[in-house]
């Protein structure tokens, strides 16, 4: 699977409107609690931690823990009083950063 | 036409493809006009479609088949005929009896698909045999019990019931201790809530978008990953894209036709093989079956039909002749555990029962949605690997993914589901 991340935003909004943002990342998410064929512990390897800011101020961030399945599906609102970029970033154990943006126009 | 040829001999052309291609172009005008010919597109022919030597599945059971039947032979024992006479009354443990039946390492066991009083707690008992919580009480002496068990065939020939004593599943002292808790239930089972209840559990539907990416992973391989392989030169220097160009046009109708007889090699080819064979034959790639490549162009051919009814050939002199093979297939009892296709599958047998928790289906609906995201896997399943994997469950052999009897199943399976509507890839546990 890619390592792109999918956004589900309006493209546009009233201004004052709260919007729903669903976001879905792929990733593994290995929990660090299964074990191989021989009997050992696979090493854990999670996304901790996902924020979004909106024009350079934060909207919604939180840490992941390992009971979160596989391919983290998030989803949050927000109140858009203008224009402008939603920007939205994960970052895993090993500090590797996936990140995306998507605009919005409010009138 | 002659002419036409040389024409097409003499012209300097840069390219096997190229050359291919106005080959093409002129056959399709010169025979257009006379008989209905049908260019085959080009299949390598040699070789397997699918891995070989075969590696087991990561995490499947293997199990020695050999004593029974399978796909491709006959081999289970005679069935007896006359049931085992049984002089006195037959000495068991009800206790050992009660661990027996919900026994899940011993094919199911009985719970699977008898509700039976407090056997296993009453946890989730399935229905697709008649509830035993009363037989106790049914007048059943300890012959009949026995020999019900041991192998029912000799009291009814059509019985979906595993052999179990002459397939060697249970010992005739652990069909005693069984025979021996049977004759303990006397009250009906008491379960814990209505989802215990086979005959009050509410019917499962799958109610996500299988086709939002934000649902189902598979549509991130039919969006991305499929386009982008579509595009890829292989060895012979061609991509797919090189004569396919519009895939979303072409094809808009062509999965749905599948599966389809190939000539050639005298077999039914499912989606799968067709891609290994012709992307082989074509830009030389080895896009083998089940492999990650073969699985995302598989998704990706039938999810441009989406929306197509489903339509396969068994009307042809070959494809019916396939289609009546993979009928008789599905009717075969096979593995230990001496299950059809049909008696799990077919409306007049098992089929809108249950098997413990899961639900049985029919064979209608079953097809439109392969391939289809198993959240339970975190994969892609194309058909052949579900039936590879329905073999295994039911402690039978499981073939390679392009053996010939399971392009005659499939070919039988999408006769029953001609009229049902592509969506794939489908979205399931």
């Amino acid at each position: 699977m890619a390592e792109k991340a999918r956004i589900k935003l309006p493209k546009d909004a009233k201004r004052g409107e709260i919007i729903q943002i669903k976001t879905l990342v792929a990733h593994l998410m290995e929990s660090g609690q299964r074990r191989d064929k021989d009997g050992k512990l696979i090493p854990r390897m999670i996304i901790n931690k996902f924020a979004c800011t909106f024009n350079g101020k934060p909207v919604f961030s939180c840490g992941l823990e390992s009971a979160v399945a596989a391919n983290p599906y998030l989803q949050f609102s927000a109140k858009v009083e203008e224009s402008g970029t939603f920007k939205f970033s994960w970052i895993d154990d090993d500090g590797n950063t996936i990140t995306a943006e998507e605009t919005i126009s409010v009138v | 036409m002659s002419m036409k040829r040389d024409v097409v001999l003499t012209v300097g052309v840069a390219g096997t493809m190229g050359l291919l291609l106005i080959l093409g172009v002129m056959s399709a005008g010169i025979f257009e006009t006379s008989a209905q010919q049908t260019r085959l597109p080009p299949i390598a022919t040699e070789g397997f479609a699918s891995a070989r030597p075969r590696t087991p599945y990561p995490g499947w059971p293997t199990r020695d088949n050999s004593k029974f039947n399978t796909l491709t032979a006959i081999k289970s024992s005679a069935i007896p005929t006359e049931p085992r006479k049984i002089s006195g009354p037959i000495a068991g443990n009800p206790e050992i009896g009660a661990k027996l039946v919900a026994d899940r390492t011993r094919g199911g066991s009985c719970i699977a698909c008898h509700v039976m009083g407090p056997a296993a707690g009453a946890d989730l008992p399935g229905n697709v045999g008649p509830d035993l919580s009363e037989i106790g009480n049914a007048g059943r002496d300890d012959e009949w019990l026995f020999n019900y068990v041991n192998d029912a065939r000799v009291y009814n020939p059509e019985t979906v019931m595993p052999p179990w004593g002459t397939h060697g599943i249970f010992n005739e002292a652990e069909i005693g201790h069984i025979v021996a808790f049977l004759k303990t239930l006397k009250t009906p089972a008491r379960f814990k809530t209505a989802l215990d209840d086979p005959d009050r559990r509410p019917n499962p539907v799958e109610t996500r978008d299988n086709l939002d990416s934000l649902i189902n992973p598979a549509v991130w391989v039919v969006e991305e990953k499929a386009p982008a392989l579509w595009m890829t030169p292989g060895a012979t220097g061609a991509s797919c894209a090189s004569c396919h160009a519009n895939p979303t046009q072409a094809f808009r109708t062509w999965a749905a036709e599948m599966p389809k007889w190939e000539p050639r090699l005298d077999k039914v080819f499912g989606v799968e093989e067709f891609v290994t064979r012709h992307a082989k034959a074509t830009t030389g790639n080895d896009w083998l079956m089940q492999s990650d490549e073969n699985t995302a162009i598989s998704t990706y051919l039938r999810f441009i039909a989406n929306g197509t009814e489903m339509k396969a050939d068994i009307a042809s002199a070959p494809a019916k002749a396939a289609y009546e093979r993979g009928q008789a297939l599905s009717m075969r009892k096979l593995g230990a555990l001496n299950f059809s296709c049909a008696d799990c599958h077919a409306p007049d047998r098992a089929a809108n029962k249950w098997i413990r928790g899961q639900r049985l289906g029919e064979l209608r609906g079953q097809l439109d949605h392969f391939p289809t995201w198993r959240t339970s896997q975190q994969s892609i399943w194309d058909i052949r690997k579900r039936l590879q994997w329905c073999q295994v469950a039911i402690w039978a052999d499981d073939l390679p993914p392009d053996a010939s009897a399971y392009g005659e199943l499939e070919l039988y399976l999408a006769a029953q589901n001609a009229g049902q509507k592509l969506s794939v890839p489908g979205i399931r546990h």
